[in-house]
């Protein structure tokens, strides 16, 4: 009965198009297939994820502030731009820090940056409703052009009341545009929101490290970036950590 | 019959060339100073060879332009007798070994030298050519005497080289005429009956001086390197005019239709014209095609035409400056970076990738504009952050770092560049750790970005 009932409901969803939220719907994912996927170039993470984040599929990097979602993003498209592709960052509220982008070793000349209001948390003018809609356009826009290896949009300063707005379809238009596609595309957001079914969320809690006992001698040496993979579908769940150094402290 | 013409120094390329093209559609440019022009055809036109010599000297003195002429059966006879010899030189055909009979060896150098500089060199600081020096060696003085060496021997001695020298000396072409093809402009206009307002209606009329556009470079295997548009405007009393023009460097030669349209649309929807539209001309800067040669081993990036389209997309979206790639600036103020236009597949950094790059490295979220934040200091050090501004909840520090003293910019006048400030690195008891700093002159404090 119960079966019979799944049965239908999963018809009802194909009918609309809905089927991409189906996990009977998605193709298996093959172990370690590169082409398949972008490499983060992080040994451990990679090797937790077969490979990298899912190629045609809407990936989340989700997390608190000082979690390591920047790093780990901009790591990524390091080893995006050093495979000689090039990759786009849709940056909301006009946050990337362009020295921590060459510290990353990201070729930016291959990374194509879209600043959005250059405004503080909750002094945008029109309100972060505006920067998220025009935010969302670019997203769409970059990715119809096609072309790009990893398309990044970053949401991590929306606040939860404006992120709360954003319909849900809207993630699944863009899970349709980059279906199929060699882009992988990412969302930076406290806390999940596309829930693709296809792609992967990557859970982020970060530590930091301090070297040095007297206040003085004191300094930032280094974070333990912990992610944990939360993807139900795909079976790649697991927890791997990955330490990440102050750029002055070679 | 060819016709040399060897204008005075100092005399206008451009008008010579004018000249010359009054007379023969087929024209070859030798030098700064000098046209070939092929007469055939002409005696029918104009006369006699003497009629058509005085006719095109008279032109020139009209355009002011002192010149010699030359006509002689072969160009070779016609140029060399045309720097020989001042006022108008007609040999008849058959004749031209005898006429060059006479001529220095020197002026063979006119095949090989490069085109003359504008400024008249000095006599002593010519070189020679080799081959004249071996030539003057061997005692001779005159094209006669060159003329008259057995070509097998010359030959055995300095080759296909000397053979060739001979063959000039004798009055012989080595090669066919060349026609100087004019220059051609790459332009579409289109008057309207009624004058336009609105971009809708105007991508039609781009759609349609586009394509004719777009033919042209594509038949002369040319592409866009900047696309002028330019919008002849009429006012609401029908009479004051005035010229909207726009210039769009594009990165790449490109020549699509549809593209150029698409990027003149967006470039004309952040600029739009201030009335109604009764004649628009399209115009290109030409430049040699693209020749692009696709991998099949390396994954496809977007065209050139594509990242235009995009980028001129997000321009209008975004707004100006606000799309591009980032570059570093040699400057240690907080920060500071410069935008360039993003090239997307035809960028070639020549970038060597540091293999310590791959060591992942903390990030920093930078406030572009830092937040101010209210800081408890106890005994100089912070020991509570808070902030007004929504998204940083503030609290206790739980450690820190710092400070680190950072000034600069104290060499320029403009205010607005200098800083001096102290530095810390915080954790918050809400977990966070900050960046905050506080000003020197004016002991406030801000936080300029999250360690994340």
């Amino acid at each position: 009965m119960a079966n019979q009932a799944l049965a239908r409901l999963e018809n009802a969803l194909r009918d609309r198009k809905l089927d991409r939220t189906l996990t009977t719907a998605l193709p298996a994912s093959q172990p370690r297939d590169d082409a398949a996927a972008i490499a983060t170039d992080m040994a451990a993470l990679d090797a937790c994820l077969r490979g990298g984040l899912p190629r045609g599929q809407l990936s989340e990097i989700v997390g608190s502030a000082s979690s390591g979602r920047t790093t780990l993003v901009l790591q990524t498209i390091a080893a995006s731009t050093r495979r000689g592709e090039i990759a786009a960052l849709v940056d909301t509220f006009d946050r990337l820090d362009v020295a921590s982008a060459a510290a990353a070793g990201i070729d930016l000349q291959r990374l194509l940056w879209v600043r959005g209001p250059s405004i503080s948390i909750g002094g945008a003018a029109g309100g972060p409703d505006a920067a998220i809609h025009r935010a969302l356009k670019a997203v769409n826009l970059v990715l119809q052009a096609g072309g790009f290896s990893c398309v990044v949009l970053d949401l991590a300063d929306v606040p939860p009341v404006t992120l709360r707005r954003i319909p849900f379809t809207t993630w699944l238009r863009v899970q349709r545009v980059i279906e199929g596609s060699e882009t992988a595309c990412v969302l930076i957001a406290p806390h999940p929101l596309a829930r693709s079914a296809g792609g992967l969320t990557l859970s982020l809690a970060g530590r930091v490290w301090w070297t040095g006992e007297a206040d003085r001698s004191r300094h930032l040496t280094g974070a333990d970036i912990g992610i944990r993979i939360v993807s139900p579908r795909r079976r790649v769940d697991g927890e791997v950590s990955v330490p990440a150094f102050a750029t002055t402290t070679a | 019959m060819f016709a040399a013409v060897y204008a005075a120094r100092g005399s206008s390329f451009e008008t010579l060339l004018g000249v010359a093209r009054d007379f023969s559609p087929r024209i070859e440019t030798c030098g700064p100073y000098e046209v070939v022009l092929d007469l055939a055809g002409l005696t029918r036109l104009f006369g006699d060879a003497k009629t058509i010599a005085d006719e095109l000297r008279r032109t020139a003195a009209d355009r002011g332009l002192r010149i010699r002429i030359a006509i002689a059966a072969t160009r070779t006879a016609a140029r060399l007798l045309a720097r020989d010899r001042a006022g108008i030189t007609i040999v008849e055909p058959g004749d031209e070994a005898r006429a060059l009979d006479n001529l220095r060896l020197e002026l063979l150098e006119i095949f090989t030298a490069p085109p003359e500089p504008p400024e008249p060199p000095d006599p002593g600081s010519r070189i020679p050519d080799p081959v004249t020096v071996t030539l003057r060696r061997w005692g001779l003085r005159t094209l006669g005497d060159l003329a008259a060496l057995p070509a097998a021997e010359l030959a055995a001695r300095l080759g296909q080289t000397g053979v060739g020298w001979q063959r000039l000396a004798r009055g012989e072409d080595p090669a066919p005429l060349v026609p100087s093809v004019p220059e051609e402009r790459f332009e579409q206009a289109l008057d309207l009956e009624w004058p336009i307002e609105g971009l809708e209606p105007l991508s039609f009329v781009l759609a349609r001086l586009m394509e004719p556009l777009s033919a042209h470079l594509e038949r002369r295997d040319r592409g866009a390197a900047v696309l002028h548009v330019r919008l002849h405007l009429v006012k609401r009393d029908g009479v004051t005019r005035e010229v909207h023009e726009r210039s769009l460097q594009l990165p790449a030669p490109m020549r699509d239709a549809r593209t150029l349209r698409t990027l003149a649309l967006l470039d004309l929807e952040s600029h739009p014209p201030s009335a109604a539209i009764d004649r628009v001309v399209v115009a290109v800067d030409p430049t040699p095609g693209r020749v692009v040669q696709f991998s099949l081993l390396t994954r496809p990036l977007p065209s050139p035409e594509q990242v235009s389209t995009l980028m001129a997309r997000l321009t209008a979206l975004m707004g100006e400056g606000r799309c591009g790639s980032a570059i570093t600036v040699d400057s240690w103020e907080p920060g500071a970076f410069e935008m360039k236009p993003f090239l997307g597949s035809i960028a070639n950094s020549g970038r060597i990738p540091n293999p310590e790059s791959r060591t992942p490295r903390l990030a920093i979220r930078r406030f572009r504009f830092p937040i101010p934040a209210r800081v408890r200091v106890d005994l100089g050090i912070p020991v509570r952050v808070t902030s007004d501004r929504r998204g940083i909840s503030g609290g206790k520090v739980e450690t820190y770092a710092g400070p680190w003293r950072t000034s600069g910019g104290w060499w320029v006048e403009d205010t607005k560049t200098y800083w001096e400030r102290d530095e810390w690195d915080v954790t918050l008891s809400d977990g966070a750790t900050y960046r905050i700093f506080r000003e020197r002159d004016t002991d406030a404090w801000f936080v300029e970005g999250v360690v994340d």
